[in-house]
């Protein structure tokens, strides 16, 4: 039997932070962000423009969560990632370009233009994949973590899911057996209130914190507006999963500007709601955390900013100008 | 309804009841009568007696593979009960179903499911078109701690609290051995928690754990339950846990000491000294209950043998009638495959 | 040659995997320290201890689940659902993720695990105990559906399927655990995706998935008697299907007759039948047919439960009207 659950407390506020966090941590911090924002607006706007296929998911307002947590995590531990992945991939050191083809079916994605938005897989940075099942990539992680215990003890996984995801009976299973096995994996609930076009306290009984509680996982409560937060609660769960310690579950408030999918209207939102989530972007804060605490003036920030936007550019450029996928190829790779 | 000398009385008769149909399945296989596995709800007579005493015609149940016991307290016909688990014709689900699915929607008992984890969801489906009609009617679903390790009975727990549905979980939590958990035999649940009650409780579901022998505490708890859960309360859990009995170590059920011996309730010097009688007497719903009214002086030991002698007459034609009961017609097994269209 | 029954030789082929490549583990409900409900995997978990055969809670999602990101990760599982109706608890796992991961990932994942499942009427478990569901399976493009009937294959082609990179759903009928065949010593390794004649004729194929096999064969013998003589093949590997190792045998004999454990409507049978009109149609001096198990859920009674597939009475009587033969009673 898994101990019992110790609930370590809301950390609503900078409680968790360490007291050294090098300048270059905090920039890298907002620099991937910022990427991750340059980014989703790009399929944003290439959406609009009638050039993206089927109905990409955009994380706009996640961010943080993307980056803390996978500033914590090493090049080979797993990730496992939703429907709403692209900033996981990015924040894990995936490609834009090939991540930018992939959304576009083009043949130099990586997944060949099979899979979109919602199949990237990134081998080369351990990550399993975006997945287009509710929930689907939270097994995954799990069962990455368990081949770690035997394989490559020391490597960690960790697995991103959404407030619906915690209604969805396989999470449950999951967290009882993360919990039962003591295996080295965050759960890394994004709550940003909504599953889909419904809020998730219209579908969720109860508080999400009791459910991992109730398992005896030990469940943070965290602002996932505030990729320093984040990244301290990540740190430390990740620190604690590798020494033997045990999974977390990290519940992550967080807001998405979007809506579920990049032609939802979001008739269903509240204005006053949305505004005061506005106010809190994480990159702003992160912005105003640098200039106060580290001393990193306007033109530096507006340096990093600018080479995200080059850098998305040329991703873009190169996918756009990339070759359509051949049909002829549809059949290879059904078997290994 | 309250709890009072007729209700304990017929309580008890119900658990006689449960616990002669198992008996006589028990007796059934080792005739070579009975195929396939089975399982018996011996020991955990208490819950199902006291929880569907509790109910009202117009509720409905759903229970599991282990749903003998169910279908006997509900007032299921013993006869027609041994005849489906010996497949013939005349039994209640005309040998088409067996022991895995005993139901009689005529005794509002529509659907038990094999499958683990099948029962909640189930229940929670009723309910929620008693609410929606403003029935007063209540859905129960039995279920064992195994369930709470399937995803969809964590579902349907969710659904039910959210729309604040009219369901009663019942969880028989028979986990621990009659030897202890190092006894053999097998495993309890594998559930990463020490309290399952912790899992409702994470849904703001009203929830309470009772010890599955007593009948009185799990009669009065299902009352109150139905009470809540017609005002529009939101689903309430009861946690029933009981010791498993000695004869379930084995693969196969079998009656350690022979059948219950109702007497030991008011001669405990008859009662051998060893493991297994510890359950008799520590552990057996059926002579707890027997006791308490005796202490109570609400029955007799000449009135309790009187019923118990009837009850012994009905399984013995029960049993005979089962065995003698023709075999299905193969044709029959075409049937209602599909559902036709009502006239 | 020695005789071992199914259930030793699928804990044969267990063993000496787990042996030979320590990223083979196996995991599902009661396959540890209760040595599987059936016995199959007994000693095993003394054997190899708690971290290579686990037990797990009744969760067939999230086991199929972990299995497929384990084997993303590198092991080499095989998980066991303990009766093949319960795939359907954990067919998103096999559906949308086992099957496609190599495919959508365009190559950069292999997901080689096996799921191994018992199916099977003849013990009155009951209509959500019964079911043959391997159609389903074979219906999917990325898993790969093995049935074997016999001993020897069981542990030849269960040792291929857990060296295979692609998921592969291996189903035993759980009435062969017990019966005995020939199984020879040493190593014993077979390709997956070949058939098998397992007995030669000139009149007819008698093309048998699963225990029709037997059936078939026992089919095959009362045909003797009408001076019949049926070529039996055991399918084995239902996708991808041997077509070749089919067709070769039907233009020997010129008519086929497909048996198929699995219910009629939508099924295996129809599959082979219409993959055989389409590749040797010269050949055929009739039409394909075929017999399965009939399209209602399996009952309880053991009267009425083995009246769900054709036995080998009603094989020869079927085999006998396509070769336009008079009864003899």
């Amino acid at each position: 039997m898994a101990p019992s659950a110790q609930v370590l407390g809301i950390s609503a506020g900078s409680t968790a932070i360490p007291d050294t966090v090098t300048r270059d941590e905090a920039v890298s911090l907002y620099a991937c962000m910022v990427l991750v924002r340059a980014f989703e607006e790009k399929v944003r706007r290439l959406h609009a423009a009638g050039r993206v296929p089927g109905l990409p998911h955009l994380c706009t307002g996640q961010e943080a969560v993307a980056a803390g947590v996978c500033a914590a995590l090493q090049k080979t531990d797993w990730i496992a990632s939703t429907h709403r992945g692209h900033g996981h991939c990015l924040a894990k050191g995936a490609d834009p370009a090939q991540m930018m083809a992939e959304i576009l079916g083009r043949a130099t994605g990586y997944a060949g233009g099979r899979g979109g938005s919602m199949h990237i897989f990134d081998a080369e940075n351990a990550n399993l994949g975006t997945n287009g099942i509710v929930g689907g990539g939270v097994p995954l992680a799990v069962g990455a973590a368990l081949a770690s215990t035997r394989l490559h003890p020391g490597r960690i996984a960790a697995c991103f899911f959404g407030d619906g995801a915690m209604n969805q009976g396989v999470v449950l299973e999951c967290f009882n057996m993360a919990a039962l096995w003591q295996l080295p994996v965050l759960l890394v609930c994004e709550h940003n209130g909504y599953g889909e076009y419904t809020a998730s306290d219209d579908v969720t009984a109860g508080r999400l914190q009791d459910r991992g509680e109730a398992f005896g996982l030990p469940t943070r409560d965290i602002d996932g507006m505030d990729v320093m937060n984040v990244w301290a609660e990540a740190r430390q769960a990740a620190e604690r999963a590798r020494a033997g310690g045990g999974p977390t579950l990290l519940i992550c408030r967080a807001w998405r500007y979007s809506g579920h999918h990049a032609s939802d209207r979001q008739d269903y939102k509240d204005d006053e709601e949305t505004r005061q989530w506005l106010a809190r972007d994480p990159l702003l804060q992160q912005r105003h955390l640098l200039q106060r605490d580290h001393g990193v003036d306007a033109r530096e920030l507006d340096d990093v900013l600018a080479q995200a936007e080059a850098r998305i550019e040329a991703a873009t450029r190169s996918a756009l100008t990339a070759p359509e996928p051949d049909p002829a190829l549809n059949s290879l790779r059904v078997h290994a | 309804m309250s709890w009072n000398r007729d209700t304990a009385l017929d309580i008890w008769c119900r658990m006689l009841s449960m616990r002669r149909f198992e008996e006589a399945a028990i007796a059934l296989h080792a005739g070579g009568h009975l195929t396939g596995h089975y399982h018996v709800y011996i020991g955990q007579e208490a819950t199902g007696a006291a929880v569907i005493a509790a109910l009202q015609p117009g509720d409905l149940l759903f229970s599991t593979h282990r749903n003998h016991g169910h279908y006997i307290a509900r007032g299921g016909d013993p006869a027609r009960g041994l005849a489906e688990l010996l497949g013939r014709a005349t039994g209640v689900n005309s040998g088409m179903a067996g022991t895995l699915h005993l139901c009689d929607p005529a005794i509002g008992m529509p659907h038990t499911s094999a499958i683990v984890g099948g029962a909640p969801p189930a229940a929670v489906g009723a309910a929620f078109e008693f609410a929606r009609r403003k029935s007063p009617r209540i859905a129960v679903a039995f279920f064992g701690d195994g369930a709470l390790e399937e995803g969809l009975s964590i579902e349907a727990i969710n659904l039910a609290a959210l729309w604040k549905l009219p369901v009663l979980f019942v969880c028989e939590n028979n986990g621990v051995g009659a030897i202890g958990a190092q006894g053999g035999g097998f495993p309890g649940s594998i559930i990463g928690t020490e309290r399952l009650t912790a899992i409702p409780e994470s849904y703001a579901v009203t929830t309470m754990s009772y010890d599955g022998t007593h009948a009185e505490g799990l009669y009065r708890a299902a009352l109150s339950a139905r009470t809540q859960l017609l005002a529009g309360k939101g689903p309430v859990f009861i946690e029933a846990v009981t010791r498993r009995w000695a004869g379930s170590q084995g693969l196969w059920p079998e009656l350690v000491h022979g059948p219950t011996d109702v007497r030991q309730a008011w001669q405990p010097d008859t009662v051998s000294e060893d493991a297994a009688s510890d359950w008799v007497r520590t552990g057996d719903p059926l002579m707890r209950l027997g006791r308490d009214l005796l202490a109570a002086g609400w029955a007799t030991a000449g009135e309790l043998s009187a019923l118990d002698e009837r009850l012994r007459q009905t399984y013995a034609q029960g049993a005979e009638a089962a065995l003698g009961a023709p075999w299905p017609d193969p044709s029959r097994a075409t049937s209602h495959v599909f559902a036709e269209a009502e006239r | 040659m020695r005789q071992i029954s199914y259930r030793q030789a699928v804990l044969e082929a267990l063993t000496e995997e787990m042996e030979r490549d320590e990223r083979v583990v196996l995991i599902g409900e009661d396959v540890g320290a209760a040595g599987g409900v059936f016995g199959q995997t007994r000693g095993l978990y003394e054997r190899f201890g708690a971290k290579r055969v686990i037990d797990t809670p009744i969760s067939e999602s999230a086991i199929v689940g972990l299995t497929v990101g384990a084997a993303m990760a590198g092991l080499r599982p095989v998980v066991e659902i303990m009766f093949g109706d319960f795939i359907t608890l954990g067919m998103d796992q096999l559906v949308n993720q086992a099957a496609k991961i190599h495919w959508m990932s365009n190559g950069q994942f292999r997901v080689p695990l096996v799921l191994r499942t018992s199916v099977g009427t003849g013990s009155s478990t009951g209509p959500q105990h019964s079911q043959a569901l391997h159609a389903w399976c074979a219906h999917v493009p990325g898993l790969k559906v093995v049935f074997p009937s016999a001993a020897a294959d069981a542990k030849a082609l269960l040792k291929a399927a857990v060296r295979d990179d692609s998921p592969v759903v291996f189903f035993e009928d759980r009435a062969s655990y017990a019966v005995k065949g020939p199984v020879p010593e040493g190593e014993l390794i077979a390709p997956l995706g070949r058939a098998a004649v397992v007995r030669r004729g000139r009149d007819i194929s008698l093309i048998a998935v699963g225990r029709c096999v037997g059936i078939a064969l026992a089919a095959a013998e009362l045909l003797r008697q009408e001076n019949v003589e049926a070529e039996v093949l055991d399918v084995r590997t239902l996708s991808p299907l041997d077509v070749s190792g089919l067709a070769d045998s039907v233009r020997r004999t010129s008519r086929a007759l497909v048996l198929d454990q699995g219910s009629r409507r939508g099924g295996l049978a129809a599959e082979i039948a219409q993959t055989l009109s389409e590749q040797v149609f010269d050949w055929l001096d009739a039409p394909v047919e075929r017999l399965a198990a009939a399209d209602h859920p399996v009952p309880f009674a053991p009267a009425l439960e083995q009246a769900v597939l054709p036995g080998a009475r009603e094989v020869r009587s079927h085999v006998l009207r396509m070769l336009g033969r008079k009864e003899t009673p």
